[in-house]
């Protein structure tokens, strides 16, 4: 008879980039049961973007995600300017866009680097952080920042691309794309990295529509939702979006359909900067906003992003609701890790592309 | 997303409710319906419609209510309005049809003290353990600093 031994992984774990509490329950080798707890993080942005003003929390709601920034200011910008009736210029709207598409290329690299970390590949690791440069360059060079860009305002953005930027640009997303490739033949033909993420975190399509699990994770179980495409929100209406799909379910899909979506962003990114229209980039908008809500979603790299925003009609929000992808797919987890070996809990648990702190808010 | 064909279908599941469409931006409709009629509404959503992805619960302390909008996405925005009394907030939970609805309910069990009933794992998610005091979404919550002025 064997016995059963709960170890707890976090709040403060090696493994763990952000805290969360797992207590796992072994038999042996296997997993049998687990337990979630969230909140080490929680820095309770929903009650404190009340007090303030809506241009205040433009810069507390980019600060929900340290890797998605850019993507929050957006939805909740989005959301703001279809409550004040506002249009934002065409080319407020493309430069918007091309953010978020250097964000997800960033986002997806970055977590590509952390698989393989968790795996013991050291080198995929070293090479994705290393290409990934070349895309936090970029928007550093756009924006002044790295990671918190600051690009979104409530009526556009405060970015511009000029034309002595602009091949200088070109050129270097030419440059990522051919190395995103090679990475990507890595994920489809090396050993090491197949044999450690195939069949392991397995999702079938039922269980993604059941958990309403979104993103990459849902895409890679053959699941074809993306807002970018569904939804038509920024610039998105006016590009051609090809949306990643896999069907096996499991950690390698999930892999694969990331690196295509880093390719994909790339390619529209180019289209952005190419046809990118004359113009204004922002319009000036009021302090106040008019009584009502809204309902605003975005594809964040991890997947759908929701904020609900109501205004009582004075110059701070009433109520702003945040819901981030990455809470769908923590739901999974618990069906994902039963009957798997220790070893690869933390394959399953990068899987799903943690961001905790986008959960805790 | 059809709405008016989902109209007609709630109206069909719950004949003794008035059901009315409301739109808001972004491509959004909003229909109310008494917190006894949830549970029927959401289960008619998922078993004569097309409408299966849950995008999340909010939930808001009003005047003289807690509401709670369940916001669903199928190519489209539905969201589904229920107020509950302030000082007997209780609804019948959503987790035995859909799921992934246990963690927003258990958040919204937590930031604003709404007990659902038969839901299978309520605990907090968010709060600590020891938690004292309101729940922090609810009105009379104060943030500290607006607690040591109105000292």
């Amino acid at each position: 008879m064997s016995t059963r031994i709960t170890i707890p992984i976090g709040p403060q774990h090696p493994l763990l980039k952000e805290p969360l509490s797992f207590m796992i329950t072994v038999e042996g080798e296997r997993v049998v049961d687990s337990a979630l707890r969230l909140g080490y993080v929680h820095r309770g942005i929903e009650r404190l973007c009340q007090t303030k003003t809506y241009v205040q929390n433009l810069h507390l709601f980019e600060r929900v995600c340290g890797i998605c920034s850019h993507v929050h200011t957006t939805a909740y910008c989005q959301g703001v300017e279809a409550l004040l009736g506002l249009e934002v210029p065409l080319r407020g709207l493309y430069l918007r866009t091309l953010l978020c598409e250097l964000e997800r290329v960033h986002s997806h690299l970055l977590w590509l680097g952390v698989l393989g970390e968790n795996i013991g590949f050291q080198t995929i690791f070293m090479y994705a952080w290393r290409d990934r440069e070349i895309a936090l360059d970029i928007m550093e060079e756009l924006s002044g920042g790295r990671v918190t860009h600051s690009g979104n305002v409530i009526g556009g953005v405060r970015i511009d691309v000029g034309d002595a930027q602009f091949s200088s640009i070109v050129s270097r997303l030419n440059d990522l794309e051919q190395r995103v490739e090679k990475l990507l033949g890595v994920i489809q033909h090396e050993r090491t990295l197949r044999v450690r993420t195939q069949g392991i975190g397995y999702l079938s399509p039922e269980e993604i529509r059941r958990y309403c699990v979104v993103g990459p994770v849902a895409r890679a179980s053959g699941v074809d939702v993306d807002l970018r495409r569904d939804c038509k929100y920024a610039a998105y209406g006016r590009l051609h979006v090809n949306v990643a799909l896999a069907h096996e379910g499991d950690v390698w899909a999930r892999t694969l359909v990331r690196a295509r979506e880093a390719i994909e962003s790339l390619r529209l990114c180019r289209q952005l900067l190419v046809g990118l229209p004359e113009g204004p980039t922002r319009v000036r908008a009021p302090r106040r906003v008019p009584p009502g809500e809204v309902v605003s979603r975005a594809e964040a790299p991890r997947g759908e992003l929701l904020y609900y925003i109501r205004s009582d009609g004075s110059d701070k929000p009433a109520r702003v609701k945040i819901r981030t992808p990455t809470l769908t797919s923590l739901i999974t987890v618990h069906d994902q890790l039963e009957g798997v070996e220790t070893a690869d809990v933390s394959v399953v648990l990068s899987g799903i592309d943690l961001c905790i702190a986008c959960v805790d808010r | 997303m059809n709405i008016p064909r989902i109209l007609e279908l709630l109206q069909e599941v719950l004949p003794a409710a008035r059901l009315e469409v409301q739109t808001v931006p972004i491509d959004e409709h909003f229909i109310s319906l008494p917190p006894d009629n949830l549970h029927a509404a959401v289960r008619a959503l998922l078993e004569r419609s097309d409408v299966y992805h849950l995008s999340t619960i909010t939930g808001q302390d009003l005047d003289g209510q807690i509401e709670l909008l369940y916001h669903f996405w199928q190519g489209g925005g539905l969201t589904l309005r229920t107020g509950l009394p302030r000082d007997r907030a209780r609804i019948e939970t959503i987790t035995d049809l859909i799921p992934g609805a246990s963690f927003y309910e258990r958040e919204i069990a937590e930031m604003l003290g709404v007990t659902f009933l038969g839901h299978p794992d309520p605990q907090p998610l968010f709060l600590p353990e020891d938690w004292e005091g309101d729940p922090p979404l609810r009105r009379e919550f104060a943030l500290p600093e607006e607690r040591e002025e109105g000292e």
